[in-house]
């Protein structure tokens, strides 16, 4: 049983090796890592240095090879697939470079989605407003711009109040005004509801906005950089 | 050798696929199996058939008589038309045989050298030409009693004991369906053929120098009906009945009925399980290609031209069909001469020619082919005809509509419904597809399980409602009325009822049908004749009541008037009307008051036998008393008849049925199976991200299950009412002379073929339930639709 110290999401020497066949592949190398309740990350790093995977262990999307994880004093590591599930839809939100979004369902109805399996969700209608889509509650992904959709995303993963909120490029698929937009949600979604919000980008410039920025190369964290003064998205310059 | 890599995908795609491929090909192979068994079965017995009757010289006229000088044979043979004739001794005679059960065998002298109906031996030898002790047995009647050759038997020949030695068996093409008089169903154990050398049957019977029974072979192409018309007056003064064609005779008769019914079955059933398999593999085959859209857009992008992605998919698409083709060619050639051989032995055919035709083969191979291509080719060129930028993107984001958005809001359905409801009323095509590919595995189970049904039916009206009789007797020529008082003292007989048969010739214009004119008590309560809606009928006064299919036979409706020439005592002919029209499933029937029959005929108060109720209990004894009376012809006991009635139909129909619904319910589960693997496949990247957002994996599966669960259900109707119209075409097409079969599919018929496609359903279900709990949910993250 690992000490949480104040933290939410804790990992001591997290690896993932993919093995198929007689090729193996160390995509995570012992990472040791914490988030403070309401801390905004940004993840960096070079393509295939093992940031997805990050990600996706502490969403309990994929099991470790080696090391643990806990989500306060749970040890992730230790859960079993139905666990894993309950895991997900009780505390975390996940937003992807593709929305995922569900084309047969509007807007508010993918949102709806979550929040009828969720303990204590907002209503879907909320969700909208705090990433600015009300407008467009009704209208059904193909009729949405990408960035539109990912704000739906947005909506859909914060709709449950959730604790942590991971985002994998969430921009990845946007040009930079969108993206702006988008970032913005993200930080606003952030200190509305205090989720610990976890962001990879390829985008260097997005580490004003955070709190703490951490760079991955070669399944490690190689660097982590503490930013005392966070600049409001509108601020930066992308 | 190296593989093209494209080739070495078509491979890996199979390999991938192969559940899915195997039922494809299993379909195919049914739909081509059923094709080619039915219609090889049918040819190789009609071939036989043809085979039989010409080797052993089968005769192509008929005619009873009672006693006509040898002397009349030559001008028999100088007909206009007429090959050969030979003069035969034909008589009932009574075998005294161990056991309850009474027996008849018809004594037919041996044909002589270049003579009719040659037999064929199966066992010992032919009886000396010269002796008068000697027989050969219809083979059946012989096992049927253990009579193996050098068996002593003691006949009763016209009331006169003899010993005779059977030296062999045989069978004749004259009685393949060797028919007992009056019976429904043949019955080797009761009824068999003697054949004996001349001249004993002549002392027997007083015919030195005579004949009772005329058969002729007629010159090709010449016409039997005008033969009989030259025939029969010259025959008329010796007692003649009316000659009857080979199209009339008992046996052909059956075994074209047989046949008849054996080819409705290849006719019908097998071209709507070709076409239902064609159209499943047609639909799999273009939503199995639907799904490679990206990787279509992917090869046209890095060059590869429009033919070699076709080719492609084709190659694909051929491996499969190529497999359930050869499948379908070894199960239905197999099947084809387990059938054949199995009818052949039924039929007591001496050999057994194999008939294949290669263009039934070569059709099924060919509709199976351009069905699977057809499916996958139309896909393939639809989606490489887009720009690869198109292909590879998602396909074009699906507009839905909130159609029932409000009716959904209005009901508080939840997300995971409105998302199932939202699917199928999107792809409105696609969800019509497959409820009509479900609806064709449950109607060609309706098609092919209704007969069952249908067979107890004709058993239920035939011999319970209508014949209600223990215990049919037939005296040995028409008694005086007084007759049934003897019957009625028998120990057990409960009630007696009694009855008159006359042959007639009924005729309306051009139409004309020789029968059995039925009398009976103008309120019958044994023997009865039922309306179509199954009530019992009273006979009229005066006019004919006819079954159905005499009815259509002579083109005659209630109240029409109808000739009846009857062709025993004094021949007279009438002019009667129809009075009624009654349902028959066996047989021609036509049914008159017995007085009112009488009266017709002008032979006087006559009577032909008794339909009896008798004592359970006393059933050995009575049987034991009737066949020591001394009027007594023959004794039908119901049980009996219907038991034998079951076994031969057991023998027939079901056999073939079957083997049908086996086929259909492997047509119904490949369907299935197949449908719930595409719906796995087209909507596996929206269900993974929903375990993403923390659904269950039940809460997943259960949103899939439902839309099958769906299309499921709303194929169950629609199955229903094809399959229903199936089944009508069907029954219109098994009808002959002989039989016609009630058309009637029950609700256990429905309610079974529904049962089987949802057991297929839910095991299909079941077989993608791992393959869910297996969907690979962080792969979807990775790329975009
Ligand atoms: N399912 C998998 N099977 C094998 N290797 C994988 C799999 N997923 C990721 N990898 C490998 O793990 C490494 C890290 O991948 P990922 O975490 O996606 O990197 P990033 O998100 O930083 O680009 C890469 O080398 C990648 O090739
Ligand atoms: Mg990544």
């Amino acid at each position: 049983m690992g000490e949480s110290g104040g933290s939410i999401i804790r990992t001591a020497g997290l690896g993932k090796t993919y093995r198929s066949g007689a090729l193996e592949v160390q995509a995570l190398r012992g990472v040791d890592f914490a988030a403070a309740p309401g801390e905004f990350v940004v993840i960096l790093g070079p393509s295939g240095s093992g940031k997805s995977t990050f990600l996706n262990l502490l969403g309990g999307l994929d099991t470790a090879s080696a090391g643990k994880a806990w989500f306060r004093e749970q040890e992730l590591t230790g859960l079993s697939e139905r666990g894993l599930t309950l895991y997900r839809r009780n505390h975390v939100g996940f937003v992807f470079q593709f929305y995922n979004l569900v084309p047969s369902l509007t807007a508010v109805e993918n949102v709806a989605l979550v929040t009828e399996i969720a303990r204590a969700p907002m209503r879907p209608d909320e969700a909208l407003d705090l990433v600015g889509l009300s407008a467009r509650r009704d209208h059904f992904p193909a009729q949405l711009s990408g960035g539109e959709q990912q704000r739906v995303a947005i909506a859909r993963a914060i709709a449950k109040r959730p604790s942590l909120l991971f985002c994998d490029e969430p921009t990845g698929a946007l040009d930079s005004a969108t993206g702006v937009r988008v970032l913005e949600a993200l930080t606003e979604v952030n200190r509305a509801t205090g989720a610990t919000t976890l962001v990879i980008t390829h985008n260097a410039a997005i580490r004003e906005i955070a709190g703490r920025t951490l760079r991955f190369a070669d399944g490690q964290i190689v660097e982590e950089t503490l930013n005392p003064r966070r600049k409001a998205p509108s601020e930066v310059s992308w | 050798m190296v593989i093209a890599p494209l080739s070495r995908k078509v491979l890996r795609d199979l390999w991938r696929l192969r559940a899915q491929v195997l039922a494809i090909a299993l379909v195919l192979a049914a739909g081509v199996a059923t094709a080619i068994l039915g219609s090889g079965a049918q040819d190789s017995l009609t071939q036989t058939r043809d085979r039989y009757y010409a080797q052993n010289r089968f005769a192509d006229v008929f005619a009873d008589l009672t006693r006509a000088p040898l002397a009349l044979l030559p001008e028999a043979e100088a007909l206009d038309g007429v090959l050969s004739a030979e003069a035969r001794i034909v008589k009932t005679a009574r075998p005294e045989l161990p056991g309850a059960a009474p027996a008849t065998l018809m004594m037919v002298s041996l044909p002589g050298t270049g003579g009719l109906n040659l037999l064929h031996l199966r066992q010992g030898r032919l009886p000396d030409p010269q002796s008068d002790r000697e027989v050969v047995l219809s083979e059946e009647f012989a096992a049927a009693h253990r009579l193996s050759p050098g068996a002593p038997l003691s006949l009763v020949m016209n009331g006169r004991r003899m010993e005779v030695t059977v030296t062999g068996t045989a069978i004749s093409p004259e009685f393949i369906y060797a028919l007992g008089p009056g019976e429904m169903m043949p019955d080797p154990a009761r009824f068999g053929i003697a054949w004996m050398p001349r001249a004993p049957l002549a002392a027997a019977w007083d015919l030195d120098g005579a004949f009772s029974n005329l058969v002729l072979r007629l010159a090709p192409g010449a016409s039997a009906e005008r033969v009989i018309e030259a025939l029969d007056p010259l025959l008329a003064r010796y007692g003649g009945t009316g000659a009857i064609a080979r199209r009339d005779q008992t046996s052909h008769a059956f075994l074209d009925a047989e046949l008849t019914q054996l080819g409705a079955m290849a006719r019908v059933l097998p071209p709507i399980f070709l076409a239902v398999a064609a159209m499943l593999v047609h639909i799999t085959m273009s939503r199995l290609v639907a799904l490679e859209r990206e990787q279509i857009g992917l090869l046209k992008a890095i060059g590869y031209s429009r033919r070699a992605i076709a080719w492609h998919y084709l190659e694909f698409v051929l491996l499969i069909a190529v497999l359930g083709i050869a499948l379908g060619f070894a199960a239905g050639a197999w099947l084809g001469a387990g059938m054949a051989r199995l009818y052949a032995e039924f039929f007591s055919f001496p050999y057994l020619v194999f008939s294949r035709s290669p263009a039934i083969y070569g059709l099924a191979a060919l509709v199976a082919l351009a069905a699977a291509t057809g499916g996958a080719l139309q896909a393939a060129l639809k989606v490489s005809a887009l720009p690869p930028a198109v292909a590879m993107a998602p396909p074009a984001p699906p507009a839905y509509r909130r159609s029932l958005g409000a009716l959904s809001d209005r009901l508080a359905l939840p997300q995971s419904l409105r998302m199932v409801t939202r699917h199928l009323l999107h792809w409105p095509l696609r969800t019509a597809a497959a409820i009509l590919g479900l609806a064709m595995a449950v109607a060609i189970l309706v098609a092919s399980l209704w007969t069952f049904g249908s067979l107890e039916q004709l058993i239920a009206v035939t011999f319970h409602l209508g014949e209600r009789q223990d215990v049919r007797v037939a005296f040995a020529a028409a008694e005086p009325p007084a007759a049934l008082q003897e019957i009625r003292r028998l120990p057990g007989v409960m009630a007696a009822e009694p009855w008159r048969s006359i042959a007639a010739r009924l005729e309306n214009g051009p139409h004309a049908k020789r029968v059995a004119v039925e009398g009976r008590p103008a309120g019958p309560q044994l023997s009865r004749v039922l309306s179509p809606d199954l009530e019992p009928m009273a006979m009229p006064e005066r006019g004919l009541i006819l079954s159905e299919a005499l009815a259509d036979a002579l083109d005659l409706r209630r109240g029409d008037l109808v000739t009846v020439a009857f062709l025993e005592g004094r021949r007279n002919e009438a002019t009667l009307p129809v009075s009624g029209i009654s349902v028959g499933y066996v047989g021609l029937g036509a049914s008159m008051e017995l007085d009112a029959l009488n009266r017709a005929a002008g032979d006087g108060d006559r009577i032909s036998g008794a339909a009896l109720l008798v004592d359970p209990a006393a059933m050995d004894e009575f049987l034991a008393a009737a066949r020591a009376a001394p009027g007594t012809g023959t004794i039908a006991v119901k049980n009996l008849v219907l038991a034998r009635f079951r076994a031969t139909l057991a023998e027939n129909i079901t056999v073939m049925v079957s083997v049908y619904v086996g086929l259909a319910a492997i047509i119904a589960a490949g369907v299935v199976y197949n449908f719930a693997r595409i719906a796995l496949s087209e909507q596996g990247r929206e269900l993974a991200s929903l375990r993403v957002l923390g659904f269950t994996n039940a809460e997943v599966s259960a949103m899939l299950f439902a839309e099958l669960g769906l299309v499921t259900l709303a194929a169950q109707p629609l199955g229903w009412l094809i399959g229903h119209g199936m089944a009508a075409a069907m029954a219109a097409s098994f009808a002959s002379d002989l039989y016609r079969v009630p058309f009637l599919v029950g609700r256990d018929v429905y309610a079974t073929a529904s049962l089987a496609v949802c057991a297929a359903a839910i095991l299909s279900a079941l077989a993608i339930a791992g393959r869910i709990r297996r969907l690979d949910i962080v792969g979807v993250l990775k790329t975009r639709e």
